[in-house]
């Protein structure tokens, strides 16, 4: 496409990262094309980047994945080439101690790497988009002679134009969980508030649109609330003249029969009937609210029917509330066709400045439009059937994660509750939008181990209903051969060995895989001596040179401390980044390695 | 919530105390002369003439006319050197004794802080420079001359507090988020030259150039839409920026208001001008007194939003890199939300705490910029106060009534900071 | 080929002496304070009016006395030295005012010059024996002369009586030896007031309980009081209680006012120490210098207030440059001379009071009655000190901020 241009001169002064129209012609600098799926690009990995073809139910494809950070003390290189696949309806393991770079692969894949870090290179596909679409051409880099720092020159506007792109993907298609639950939420808002945002954003459109089914067949025909009690006996409202508070009539049904339901106090019982009641009403959101009301009445529930009404009664919207809800409607619907077109534009590789400036300048209308609108003080009291309809889909996803009493833990706050219940509570939010993938970084650390099987049983049965891919980062083994289904060991930035966890487990090839699994305790040989793995993990700043792990391996060759050992497959899925596994072509046949040690068999 | 507010208000009694006990020791160590013409006013009638500190004859007079300070011919020290020898002035130990002023220092602490807390502080005295300047004041019960002047403070203070509250805080938070771009960088020229630039200058320079720019060299006379007579002016116009309005016929003080609307310096019926003037049906003159308060209320905030801005933005830059803000972005929200909904609302707990600090220097600054504009509030009534003779009624009283609103404006805060913070609830 | 057994293939290690972790943290503190232009900015301008500070009291500035050339027999409007006046008579010339040189110099022209640092002036007595002192070049920066004479600046107005008034200075001289001031009264009422609030509120946030309880509350009492009105009560009322007259009774004023400045001053730091002394506390470290038996005492000497003092450092910087104008403010309203009695203060903040309040009655005078004669360089030179003064410690205040900051990430 481009001819061999010279590469512009970085360390210029005067060489800024191009923008638009603004550039004079003088100070144009023409690059390289961004690189495209298709073309190598020579800064990458050793191995050549093949063709992408899409493999069917591969959610997540990270190929060479390379972030640094750039510290006062040097430029720590955190991730040096990544790959990682995570299927559909799988839970990938993510292994490494500490500081080997896992939170930072969650966090370079979710893009929410700030200063002074940044991403350098790679391709990250999520359902075929690339995420690190444009990552080229924010930011510049500037050696600092005689110190080994480097000064990265940040284009703003690009970096704020791929966090827009992300947002649109962050939630529905990448969701994240993290490791302090107690940190993790914000602490003025309730739970039922922070929960609604993710609802609304996500699913905003199931739960406005439920909302004006239900008004309308409130209003409408006149058969949505079965119930002789539902005389007309309210008076025509007298700001709207000519509409009158829609009292449907019908046999005696349901609604006497939830409260005797809920009169014999049994749960199930209840559950059924106000289900039955809230479909007949047309909204989900309903039950919850009736059965949490009429709960802990008892024996009192017959008397209850008043408040039964009124609460159905509640449905109806007026003609202002009305409105303001088409209106966000319309927004919710702009914002989605957002969303896609820049799913699209990483899809295809290629900039859709033009659809998306015509959908902004719509948003921008309706925006204005919103506002005026709410100017007279409207705006709150429109949105309080929203609200409430937000805060009993919030109840009904946290009765899906378990906890014990929805009602209290949605109206409290983030500080009242305890990490085991925040977590879920995180886990409820991450995945109330059914994402296609799910970053669970150290979900379970802060948490205490009884409640760390009730959090991985809950993502367990969470996947299986909804079918995302977790990927599940950890330093606790247990808890990947509990849950994974395959699992990446990761050493000092790189991944180094990833298979099948059985496989894993039972055939571990590279020696620090194989000395990890040798340092749990066992109980069956208590007089053996706890084995470990010497040395400690690597500085990042300056890492070993050729294989990251060769000071601490007990199967060290001169080869290791020269060239990085690429990740080589062994058996059908089992890959291996090890020079003892290299082909034979590779390593000159009179420093074959003998093992000093047969190797350990793994636990069973 | 409710406990929480009875707690803090609880708590405040000890801090007022302790304030006023500062100010009685200050006050107890005044001489006796000043504490009488400060605690009991001019003598009445008929009585021996008192503690005026200028006059100061030898000769015991019982036949001059008390509290005009011409014909003031009787004695202030506390004992006279006659030829028969060194006597005793009755009637000044008298209103020693009956002020309890020769009482043993814990009672007399206590009966002023009683009195404090009772809003008797004092009169005003007849000989100070604000005597002379505005007589209506005399004698009269520093509360009561307090309660006339303080609306227009209190009016100056909202206008100001707004004018901060809508420049300091959206100016922080887009420095903190778009740091070292233009904005963060105006914001630190604003921070630093607010520190900078003392509020007398800036209000003099303020008011020197509007009155150069404004002002031909010969006689000025204004129409304005209210009093379309338009009077010439002397050139006590410079001192009350930008109009002359409200038709004031003499350059007496306080000049501002028609005397129909007032008696003296107060307003009716409410006592705060721009509210007393809607109520009349004289929307220019409320206009006007707004115009009026405009200036000094930038120079004001522009002095606040210094230290402010500063806080703002370091807030909003420790909130920015906290965990729920990557979670909230992690959601999928827009950017914009992220940092005005979820980081808006934690940085401004710091902001709010620091505006309650920052109130006693916002208080303090009153004086200044009151006495540079010639608005009529407390402070100008301290600035004029403290102009030798001095006058230790008011600004003993001043003082007391300051300090009492600036503690009222922190029990707001923390209020306000409960309200906003639910973690802060439980105690 | 053996392998060697596992641990021994490391690579050798080079033996480093590492220096002290403190010094390391200095250095790079240093280095991020280097890499920001305006805080390296503002800590030359602060060194610069320290050096000017310094050297104004060795330097021969006698703003306080002017040499004053009193000459015999010539009359006003003398043609001798041409000058046509204005003249101000002076009813006597006290000596804190002016030193005569009795023997009048040889030529008539001397008078009129002057050196950088001196106000020419001359005093002319007629034969009726009063004395007149006129202004040489008393309406616009002498520029003739030399760039730094800018014309005299009177305490006063430029139509008061001499002799009641203050002196008669150059507005450079002023301006260095107020440097002087200003320097020495900042940082002492910060000085005092930092270390004062560190140690109550290392004190009430390490003890915690009822002693934290009543130091906050007390510190409540002090932050509740505007600054001004206390000092101005303070200096009035406890001023009294000063018999001493004269000179050194002004310099017991002087310290009146500063200890009038830290009384209200301590409690700002006071708070912020405790806050940040709350979080220290919990610290791992402060645990294990327990654990490892050191005594409270100890412990809160050399462990917790070194990692407490970073805000203070910061507070420190900008109440620096507030003082000046605090004073300014004071003066404004009419308290100079209670202040500063008979020891001459050119102190910046009080110079720009003073220059305010000539400007505007000059001007009202002035421009009233012709044409506007402003002496704007009264108010300008002051005013620019007051504000580079400003702006410096900010910029130094904010660049330390920037260093120390732990949370911006490097």
């Amino acid at each position: 496409m481009t001819s061999a241009q010279s590469p512009p001169n970085y360390s210029s002064r005067r060489f800024r990262p191009s923008g638009g129209h603004r550039t004079r012609e003088a100070s144009r600098v023409r690059r390289p094309a961004p690189t495209t799926s298709a073309a190598p690009s020579a800064s990458s990995s050793e191995r050549p980047a093949p063709a992408y073809t899409p493999r069917k139910d591969v959610v997540l494809d990270v190929q060479d994945l390379k972030t640094y950070f750039f510290t006062y003390d040097g430029v720590l290189r955190a991730l040096e080439g990544i790959n990682l696949q995570a299927r559909a309806g799988e839970t990938t393991g993510v292994v490494g101690e500490t500081g080997c770079g896992k939170s930072v692969t969650a966090f370079s894949i979710a893009r929410l790497i700030g200063d002074p870090g940044r991403v350098m290179s790679g391709r990250i596909y999520l359902n075929g988009a690339n995420l690190l679409w444009g990552l080229e051409r924010e930011a510049r880099f500037k050696k600092i002679p005689g110190t080994g720092r480097v000064k990265v020159m940040r284009s703003f506007r690009r970096i704020r134009s791929a966090n827009e792109r992300m947002a649109a993907v962050r939630g529905r298609g990448v969701s994240m969980i993290f490791q302090e639950p107690g940190q993790a939420m914000n602490p003025v808002f309730s739970i039922a508030d922070q929960l609604g945002e993710a609802l609304l954003l996500h699913s905003g459109v199931e739960v406005v649109e439920g909302l004006l089914r239900a008004d309308a067949l409130a209003r409408g025909s006149g058969g949505g609330f079965s119930s002789t009690e539902f005389v007309p006996e309210a008076p025509e409202d007298p700001d709207h003249p000519g509409q009158v508070e829609v009292v449907p009539s019908g046999p005696l049904t349901d609604i006497d029969r939830m409260l005797q339901a809920a009169a014999s106090g049994s749960q199930t019982d209840l559950r059924a009937a106000t289900d039955v009641v809230a479909k007949e009403a047309g909204l989900a959101s309903l039950s919850p609210e009736l059965f949490y009301m009429l709960r802990d009445a008892g024996a009192q529930a017959l008397q209850r029917r008043e408040r039964v009404l009124r609460v159905l009664r509640r449905r109806q919207l007026t003609g202002m509330q009305q409105s303001s809800i088409r209106h966000q409607r319309r927004l919710i619907l702009l914002q989605r066709a957002l969303n896609d077109l820049y799913l699209k534009e990483m899809k295809l590789g290629k900039s859709q400045l033009a659809a998306r400036s015509r959908i902004a300048f719509r948003m921008r209308i309706e925006r204005m439009r919103h506002f005026y609108f709410g100017l007279w003080g409207i705006k709150r009291v429109a949105q309080r059937p929203i609200k409430n309809e937000l805060f009993w889909r919030t109840v009904v996803l946290l009765e899906g994660v378990r906890i014990a009493n929805p009602v209290q833990v949605a109206r409290g706050y983030p500080h009242e509750l305890s990490g085991g219940m925040l977590q879920r509570a995180m886990i409820a939010m991450a995945l109330s939008c059914e994402p296609a993938l799910l970053l669970a970084d150290e979900p379970t650390t802060a948490l205490d181990v009884t409640i760390q099987a009730q959090i991985l049983e809950l993502m367990r049965q969470l996947r299986d209903r909804v079918g995302t891919a977790i990927v599940l980062i950890t330093h606790d083994l247990g808890v990947v051969a509990e849950v994974c289904n395959r699992v990446n060991v990761m050493y000092a930035g790189l991944i180094i060995e990833s298979g099948p966890v059985h496989e894993l487990f039972r055939r571990p090839l590279h020696p620090y895989t194989q000395g990890l699994l040798a340092s749990i305790p066992r109980f069956d040989q208590p007089d053996k001596e706890l084995a470990s793995i010497p040395g400690s993990v690597p500085n990042l700043i300056h890492p070993p040179p050729g294989c990251r792990f060769h000071p601490r391996c007990p199967y060290a060759m001169p080869i290791c401390k020269e060239v990085r050992p690429l990740p080589q497959l062994e058996g059908e899925d089992h890959m291996v980044a090890c020079h003892l596994y290299t082909a034979p072509a590779a390593t000159p046949p009179e420093t074959a390695p003998a093992p000093s040690a047969p190797l350990p068999t793994a636990p069973a | 919530m409710l406990t929480y507010v009875i707690r803090r208000l609880l708590l405040i009694i000890p801090v007022l105390i302790g304030v006023v006990t500062i100010t009685f020791i200050l006050f107890a160590s005044l001489p006796i002369s000043e504490q009488l013409l400060a605690d009991i006013g001019p003598p009445g009638k008929g009585a021996p003439c008192g503690y005026n500190p200028s006059c100061t004859c030898s000769v015991l007079d019982p036949n001059s006319v008390n509290h005009v300070k011409d014909t003031c011919k009787c004695i202030d020290p506390p004992t006279v050197t006659t030829p028969q020898g060194i006597c005793r002035n009755p009637a000044y130990y008298a209103d020693i004794h009956k002020l309890g002023l020769d009482r043993p220092l814990p009672e007399q602490w206590a009966t002023f802080v009683y009195h404090a807390f009772v809003f008797q502080w004092g009169y005003v005295s007849n000989y100070s420079s604000i005597a002379s300047a505005e007589q209506t004041i005399a004698g009269k019960p520093v509360a009561t001359v307090l309660t006339w002047f303080l609306p227009y403070t209190i009016e100056l203070a909202l206008l100001s507090l707004a004018f901060i509250l809508v420049i300091a805080i959206p100016l922080g938070n887009a420095a903190a988020v778009n740091r070292n771009r233009p904005i963060d960088q105006i914001a630190r020229v604003m921070s630093f030259s607010g520190f900078a630039i003392p509020a007398f200058l800036l209000g003099s320079l303020l008011v020197t150039g509007v009155v150069l720019l404004l002002l031909p060299h010969t006689g000025i006379s204004v129409r304005t839409p209210w009093c379309p007579g338009g009077e010439a002016l002397d050139h006590e116009f410079t001192y009350s920026w930008p109009s002359n309005s409200a038709c004031y016929s003499n350059l007496v003080f306080p000049y501002s208001y028609p005397l129909w609307m007032k008696t003296g310096i107060q307003t009716s019926p409410t006592g705060f001008p721009t509210v007393d003037a809607v109520l009349h049906g004289q929307y220019w003159l409320a206009l006007d007194s707004v115009i009026r308060m405009l200036l000094p209320a930038l120079v004001i905030a522009y002095g606040t939003v210094a230290g402010l801005l500063r806080f703002v933005r370091n807030s909003m830059l420790e909130v920015m890199n906290l965990d729920y803000i990557r979670t909230a972005r992690a959601k999928g929200l827009p950017e914009k939300v992220v940092t005005s909904k979820h980081a808006g609302r934690n940085s401004l707990n710091v902001t709010i705490t620091v505006l309650g600090l920052t109130f006693a220097g916002f208080i303090g600054g009153f004086p200044v910029v009151e006495e540079v504009f010639h608005i009529n509030g407390v402070g100008e009534t301290i600035a004029l106060a403290v102009v030798q003779p001095l006058d230790y009624g008011i600004i003993f009283g001043s003082t007391i009534l300051f300090t009492f609103l600036i503690v009222a404006a922190n029990i707001i805060v923390d209020v306000l900071y409960a309200y906003l913070d639910p973690r802060v609830r439980l105690g | 080929m053996t392998i060697p057994p596992s641990g021994a293939a490391k690579p050798p290690r080079a033996v480093v002496y590492r220096r002290h972790p403190r010094l390391d943290q200095a250095k790079r503190t240093w280095y991020f304070f280097r890499r920001n232009t305006l805080a390296l900015v503002g800590l030359g301008i602060l060194a610069g009016i320290g050096i000017i500070a310094a050297y104004s009291a060795t330097l021969p500035l006698p703003w306080t006395s002017i040499p004053v050339y009193c000459a015999t027999d010539y009359g006003p409007g003398d043609t001798q030295t041409g000058y046509p006046g204005p003249y101000v008579p002076v009813a006597s010339c006290p000596l804190t005012v002016c030193t005569y040189e009795t023997t009048p110099p040889p030529n008539a022209n001397e008078y009129c010059k002057g050196a950088w640092y001196k106000t020419p002036v001359v005093v002319y007595t007629n034969s009726s024996n009063t004395s007149y002192i006129s202004y040489a070049g008393a309406l616009g920066p002498t520029l003739t002369l030399s760039p730094f004479s800018v014309g005299p600046m009177p305490l006063g107005g430029l139509t008061t009586d001499l002799g009641a008034e203050t002196p008669l200075y150059n507005v450079a001289g002023a301006l260095a030896r107020g440097s002087d001031w200003s320097l020495m009264l900042s940082l002492s009422i910060v000085g005092f007031g930092a270390m004062t609030g560190l140690f109550v509120g290392a004190i009430a946030g390490f003890y915690g309980g009822i002693i934290d309880d009543v130091l906050m509350r007390l510190v409540d009492v002090f932050l509740s009081i505007p600054v001004i009105l206390f000092v101005i009560v303070m200096v009035t009322a406890l001023g009294q209680l000063i018999p001493v007259h004269g000179t050194s009774g002004a310099y017991l004023k002087l310290l009146l006012l500063i200890a009038g400045f830290v009384i209200i001053w301590w409690p700002f730091y006071a708070r912020l120490v405790r806050g940040q002394v709350l979080v220290v506390r919990e610290q791992k470290y402060v645990e294990a210098a327990r654990a490892s038996g050191a005594s409270k005492g100890r412990t809160l000497l050399r462990h917790i207030i070194p990692n407490s003092m970073y805000p203070i450092f910061i507070q420190f910087s900008l109440d620096v440059g507030t003082i000046p104008l605090l004073i300014g403010a004071l003066v404004f309203l009419g308290f100079g001379p209670e202040m500063f009695p008979a020891v001459p203060f050119p102190e910046w903040g009080a110079i720009t009071a003073l220059s305010v309040e000539d400007l505007t009655v000059d001007m009202l005078g002035s421009c009233y009655n012709g044409p506007c004669i402003i002496c704007w360089w009264q108010l300008l030179f002051p005013g620019l000190a007051l504000f580079f003064f400003g702006i410096s410690v900010n910029l130094l205040s904010d660049g330390i901020r920037d260093a120390l900051d732990p949370r911006l990430r490097r």
